[in-house]
């Protein structure tokens, strides 16, 4: 079993002034196919920066990012663009759902920067809504709807490209307690019924816990990994490779 | 990405900033418009100019003299700078000549019930005569007739014969009224016959009667340069005259050295035909070279295009300037529209939108201004090109045919269907220009936009 994301010694840092600052100071760890992964971290841990190296949003100051084989810290600006529109779906925590469209023709939005016909993207995007139980709301817009209808939305549109990963940042901080609950429960129902894999940067050590395994990062490093022992997939990873996935774990003195 | 889908999104993006969309167009409209108007006028303008200059004479013919220089110069080879049967060959050898007409000029005066006129008969080829607009069922003079013919000058029948103490003008009907006309006496008398010569002289003068077969085409208020000229089919007229003048040939020969007259004929004029306006120069210029003096419409014509040109170019300016301030228009809503979209064009950029892609969708928008400005724009400029021929038209005829020059039917204001479609184009590419800039920058926004919450 191979990991579908490998990240080794991923150094960002930020020239302010004449100060360097370590947003993230050396991390290395392995994702595999199927998991539920939460980096968890305070604000400006360097969570939110490692999600958007992942994603290939941020160029890395050095380290290696592999996911799905292909280097994805040597790629330029349109080989990532077009990375993300093969393999990657995003979901975001103000869920910037396109305004001017209504609810189903923004999950079709990324088939139509693939070149989709309408009619089939429209079919894949009623499907999607479908499975997240928003069938009835495909022609409300945006503005009409509450937050976690929004977010579903949103998760319909980062599935529909029947991507390889789901990145979630915050997905859930502009949502109350109870509707976070009901994300929640989606996204990982989704995750174990579909096969997916998924990565969600949170604050909230709550909503990490629902994840697979988490990764806690303080100042940078990976300074905690804590692992779901009852999750299905961490037990047949286990399985597969005789240990825990790889994870660096730098604790702080 | 699809271009149906790019297109539905500009499109999407304008209609969802209606009055900001709007408020863009209408400059590009008026910009447009004021660029077609303008042109437009000044088309117009160098129309009628050409109308009124081809209705003057034909623009493609030069008119050859002899030079006054050469005239005076009394050198051995004096032939060489006459208007002789050996230059027009020589003329009609050159490259683009179609034609060259040698003309004999002979001033004669009429009589017709009982009123004076006088005029000229020009003797000329058959090629000069076969050019020149008839009234219906008028035939030109046939070639070397024992019988002299003639084409009357619209004008001759309206304004050359006057009653000798009024100066009041009639018009005559060649058809009904008999014209006499009587040749000058000549100014040549040989030496050798003196008293015969005087003879002569107490002869009454002799009126001819002379068959009309055509009349230059035209009514009392139509003028060209060949209103006022009878014509004749030279070899005839040449024939004629060696009746009238034996040994002179012509009323008022040129002699040489001995006093004896020339023996050979030198032509007034000769009309040069050349095949097309463009070449009209520079045949022009090869004969103006070889020692005579030339003139043709076509001069005329280029020094008064020239100015109208210069005339164009200021309205056409004025015009480009509001189309530039439409340009600055649009590229200050593009840019507007992006420091609003910043967050969903990251979005797309997350999404996976082709950098390209969004390069385009910009591009659209702004092209899409252009393209309804131009359209409207161009509808708006029908409109005025059409209120402003119907003023100078009819209502304000005289002020501004005062104004412009001259009116003759014209409009003053023409939008041939290249300036539309080039109003059109240039339109979409004043909109698509000032859009790039906007667009370039969209597409390098950081796709971390989408990610920062305010």
């Amino acid at each position: 079993m191979e990991p579908l994301i490998k990240v080794r010694d991923l150094y960002k840092i930020f020239n302010i002034g004449s100060n360097k600052v370590y947003a993230l100071n050396g991390v290395s760890f392995d994702i595999y196919r199927g998991e539920f992964i939460a980096i968890v971290g305070t604000s400006g841990s360097g969570k939110s920066t490692c999600l958007n190296m992942l994603a290939g949003l941020e160029a890395p100051s050095s380290g290696v990012i592999q996911i799905a084989g292909k280097r994805i810290d040597k790629m330029n600006e349109a080989q990532l663009v077009r990375f993300r529109r093969q393999n990657v779906g995003f979901i975001f925590q103000s869920y910037n759902l396109i305004p001017s469209m209504n609810a189903v023709e923004n999950v079709a939005m990324p088939l139509m920067f693939r070149g989709i016909d309408y009619e089939s993207r429209m079919k894949s995007a009623r499907k999607y809504m479908e499975l997240i139980g928003i069938g009835d709301q495909g022609l409300h817009m945006p503005n009409q709807m509450s937050g976690g209808q929004q977010q579903r939305v949103g998760i319909a549109r980062a599935l529909v490209i029947d991507p390889k990963i789901i990145f979630a940042d915050e997905p859930t901080g502009n949502l109350d307690s109870h509707t976070t609950d009901d994300v929640l429960n989606l996204m990982k129902k989704i995750v174990s019924e579909e096969n997916r894999t998924l990565v969600m940067v949170t604050h909230d050590p709550h909503i990490a816990s629902w994840a697979d395994r988490q990764l806690k990062v303080v100042d940078g490093h990976i300074v905690e990994t804590i692992i779901n022992e009852t999750s299905p997939i961490e037990t047949l990873i286990k399985k597969e490779t005789g240990d825990a996935p790889f994870c660096n774990v730098t604790p702080i003195e | 990405m699809r271009l149906s889908d790019l297109f539905t999104l500009a499109f999407n993006n304008l209609r969802r900033r209606k009055t900001r969309t709007f408020l863009t167009i209408l400059g590009v409209v008026i910009g447009t418009a004021s660029i077609v108007v303008m042109v437009s006028l000044g088309l117009g303008m160098s129309q009628m100019m050409l109308k009124s200059f081809q209705s003057e004479g034909s623009l493609t013919i030069i008119r050859v003299y002899e030079s006054y220089e050469n005239r005076e110069n009394n050198s051995k080879n004096k032939a060489q700078y006459e208007l002789t049967d050996e230059n027009i060959d020589m003329f009609s050898s050159l490259d683009h000549v179609i034609s060259v007409s040698p003309s004999i000029e002979v001033n004669v005066s009429a009589k017709c019930n009982g009123y004076d006129g006088s005029f000229t008969i020009c003797g000329v080829s058959q090629y000069y005569l076969s050019q020149l607009s008839l009234r219906e069922g008028g035939t030109i003079p046939k070639n070397d007739q024992g019988q002299l013919s003639l084409i009357y000058g619209n004008q001759i029948l309206y304004n050359s014969f006057y009653k000798p103490s009024s100066y009041d003008s009639i018009d005559v009907d060649p058809d009904k009224d008999t014209i006499f006309i009587t040749f000058p006496q000549s100014s040549y008398t040989e030496k050798t016959n003196k008293t015969a010569d005087e003879s002569t002289v107490s002869k009454p003068v002799k009126k001819y009667i002379f068959p009309v077969t055509g009349i230059i085409a035209g009514g009392k208020e139509d003028w060209s340069s060949n209103s006022y000229n009878a014509y004749a089919d030279i070899d005839t007229l040449k024939r004629f005259l060696r009746k009238l003048y034996k040994k002179a040939l012509v009323p008022n020969p040129r002699t040489n050295k001995n006093g004896k007259a020339y023996n050979y004929y030198v032509y007034d004029t000769a009309y040069v035909f050349v095949d097309s306006m463009d070449n009209v120069k520079e045949v022009q210029n090869t004969i103006s070279d070889l020692g005579f003096n030339v003139s043709s419409n076509m001069e005329w014509l280029e020094s008064a295009q020239q100015s109208l040109n210069m005339v164009q170019m200021v309205l056409g300016g004025i015009g480009g300037v509001s189309l530039l301030v439409a340009a600055i228009g649009i590229m200050n809503t593009m840019m507007m529209s992006i420091y609003e979209r910043t967050k969903e064009i990251g979005v797309m950029k997350v999404l996976g939108c082709d950098m390209a892609d969004i390069k385009n969708m910009f591009l659209f928008e702004s092209g899409i201004i252009g393209l309804m400005g131009g359209i409207a724009g161009l509808m708006v400029s029908y409109l005025i090109s059409y209120i402003i021929n119907f003023f100078t038209s009819s209502g304000s005829n005289d002020t501004v045919s005062m104004f412009i020059g001259y009116n003759d039917g014209g409009s003053l204001s023409y939008i041939p269907p290249w300036l539309a479609v080039f109003a059109i184009i240039f339109a979409i590419a004043v909109g698509s220009i000032a859009g790039y800039l906007p667009a370039v920058r969209a597409m390098k926004l950081s796709p971390l936009a989408a990610i920062r919450n305010e």
